[in-house]
């Protein structure tokens, strides 16, 4: 137990790594980048600082020194001397993870030997279970470690802050490889967590590269790698998140409602609501108008959410098709909206509704419900969406 | 553990070990609902008001003391779980519903409980009920060959509260 809380500890301290909004150690990172040089034998570069990744990519992609991606075998020289650095440091890097990921597994994951006692609780229960509940479910410390360490960490900084960062700067043209950086950290946190607990056999030189890319994760934005320059991205000024929902594992997902989630110190910046990555007008300036331009659907509702659906329907003009009292809900209404075939491509009816439970700052939630055009009762709109009768509906006791 | 019908919110979440969130008032007593109800995007129906639809008998297994996890939100978030004192509930996911919308059926010997961290919790009296899910048009979205793939039926999808 001691193992897995320590292991969480230093998750945790990675995962506010991947997060910071500090300056970049500018000294520090271009160090540890010379170091990695050293490694595949590439002279040292100069380095040139950014303030963000666009600006950085935009730099990169107009350079030759930092070529086209070249990955395939089959594109690159037979010799790995004359393959670019980037190339290179991405072989170092790829069989480094390699090794590390054999150096992390117990005989278990195998299926040879050693087989649990009891049956473990499965992957979809350990996401759910706290690290103490788990072990004491029986689940082996490799899965816990897997599920609370690795998995809660590439899903904060993989998934839910890198890639929303990076399907914003995306481009048809491929870019050159980008090195993530602070965002490292997702896997670096794993194995340096698992090598402080001293849950597996690492290889003192692998210690020593991991610790290269833990000092870049602890110390820089994302960079390039040219040959004699490498261009390096400042961290964000700001990143605002939120616990993701249900998280048991420290899990969070970038939201902010007055802003860019995420902002770099030259302005640009991503715009993210609840886990979401939406145009920066949701945010900034949501109208009627852009809301009816918008062919999204997740956009176009997150942007009436941030309107909020009485002013929406209000502006767009909705028609009102009858109202009725919320079965279940006592005191508070169903309302059923005509939404014109021209607003949305489709003739539909908009069915509002209040919670049946009030939300944390003591308010009763608003939401809003498509349902088929040819409903024209409220009571039965809303029992389609149990796929019951008005009339059965009508018969509902108690809505939380 | 018993749970009898006067159970406050605050007993049912330090018997179970599952949580609510902290604006929810623990002190009363949970209400034990006779007939159907709702709880954020999840229904809970009595059978025998669903004429269309059949339940399998084979398939049935009993509540465990820490309950079954229902349904959890697309985004892995708040799950709807379904607690009982043991063997006093089973549950099947064996429902052939022609709606598409049933995750599937619950008997209770003795009084049941649904609970979800941001709905609290709600007594299921002893009974057999259909939970299913709840579904919406998605708003705006045009059929086509493609999304059809992505939505349920004629540009439907299911509600994630």
């Amino acid at each position: 137990m001691d193992r897995a809380r320590e292991a969480c500890a230093v998750r945790d301290a990675w995962l506010a790594h991947g997060l910071s909004a500090h300056s970049a150690e500018r000294a520090e990172a271009e160090d540890a980048v010379r170091e990695l040089y050293r490694l595949i034998d590439a002279p040292a570069p100069r380095f040139t600082w950014v303030d963000s990744p666009s600006a950085g990519l935009e730099l990169v992609r107009t350079d030759p020194a930092f070529g086209p991606v070249r990955l395939h075998t089959g594109v690159l020289p037979d010799r790995a001397e004359g393959w670019s650095p980037p190339s290179r440091l991405a072989t170092l890097q790829s069989e480094l993870r390699d090794r590390l990921e054999s150096s992390v597994r117990g005989p278990d994951r195998y299926g040879w030997s050693l087989r649990p006692l009891k049956p473990e609780p499965d992957w979809e229960q350990l996401r759910s279970t706290a690290p103490r509940e788990a072990l004491a479910a029986g689940a082996s410390l490799d899965r816990v470690l897997w599920v609370a360490v690795r998995d809660a960490l590439r899903g904060s900084l993989g998934d839910a802050v890198r890639a929303p960062v990076r399907s914003a700067l995306r481009t048809d043209s491929p870019d050159p490889l980008t090195w993530w950086g602070q965002h490292d950290a997702s896997w670096v946190g794993h194995y340096d967590a698992c090598a402080r607990i001293g849950h597996g056999w690492f290889a003192a030189g692998d210690l020593a590269q991991l610790g290269l890319w833990a000092r870049l994760a602890r110390s820089t934005g994302w960079w390039w790698a040219g040959e004699g320059r490498c261009v390096m991205a400042e961290r964000p000024a700001a990143v605002h998140t939120e616990p993701a929902p249900g998280a048991v594992h420290g899990e969070i997902r970038l939201h902010h409602d007055d802003g860019p989630a995420v902002r770099f110190r030259d302005g640009s910046g991503v715009y993210v609501l609840h886990g979401a990555r939406v145009p920066g007008w949701v945010v900034t300036g949501p109208t009627v108008e852009r809301i009816h331009a918008e062919t999204n659907v997740e956009v176009r509702r997150a942007a009436i959410e941030r309107i909020g659906w009485d002013a929406y329907i209000e502006q767009a003009g909705l028609r009102l098709v009858g109202t009725a009292d919320d079965p279940g809900n006592p005191g508070f209404r169903l309302r059923l909206y005509d939404v014109p075939r021209e607003l949305w491509g489709r003739s539909a009816r908009l069915l509002l509704t209040v919670n049946g439970s009030v939300e944390p700052d003591g308010r009763r939630r608003q939401y809003a419900l498509g349902v088929p055009a040819f409903l024209d009762d409220p009571v039965a709109a809303a029992g389609w969406s149990y796929g019951l009768s008005g009339e059965q509906y009508g018969r509902l006791r108690r809505r939380t | 553990m018993t749970m009898n019908v006067n159970v406050t919110l605050g007993e049912l979440t330090a018997r179970t070990g599952l949580d609510v969130l902290d604006h929810l008032e623990r002190e009363v007593t949970v209400p034990v609902v006779d007939g159907m109800q709702a709880q954020g995007d999840l229904i809970v129906v009595p059978l025998a008001m669903l004429g269309q639809l059949r339940v399998d008998d084979d398939g049935w297994w009993g509540v465990p003391p820490e309950g079954v996890e229902l349904l959890r939100s697309s985004a892995g978030g708040n799950p709807h779980t379904l607690v009982a004192d043991r063997g006093r509930c089973r549950w099947t996911t064996r429902v052939d519903d022609p709606t598409g919308l049933a995750i599937g059926a619950l008997e209770a010997a003795s009084v049941a409980y649904l609970i979800h961290p941001e709905h609290g919790a709600s007594g299921i009296a002893p009974g057999r009920y259909v939970v299913r899910r709840q579904q919406e048009r998605a708003l705006g979205a045009r059929p086509g060959p493609l999304r059809g793939l992505m939505f349920r039926g004629a540009g439907n999808r299911f509600v994630c509260d």
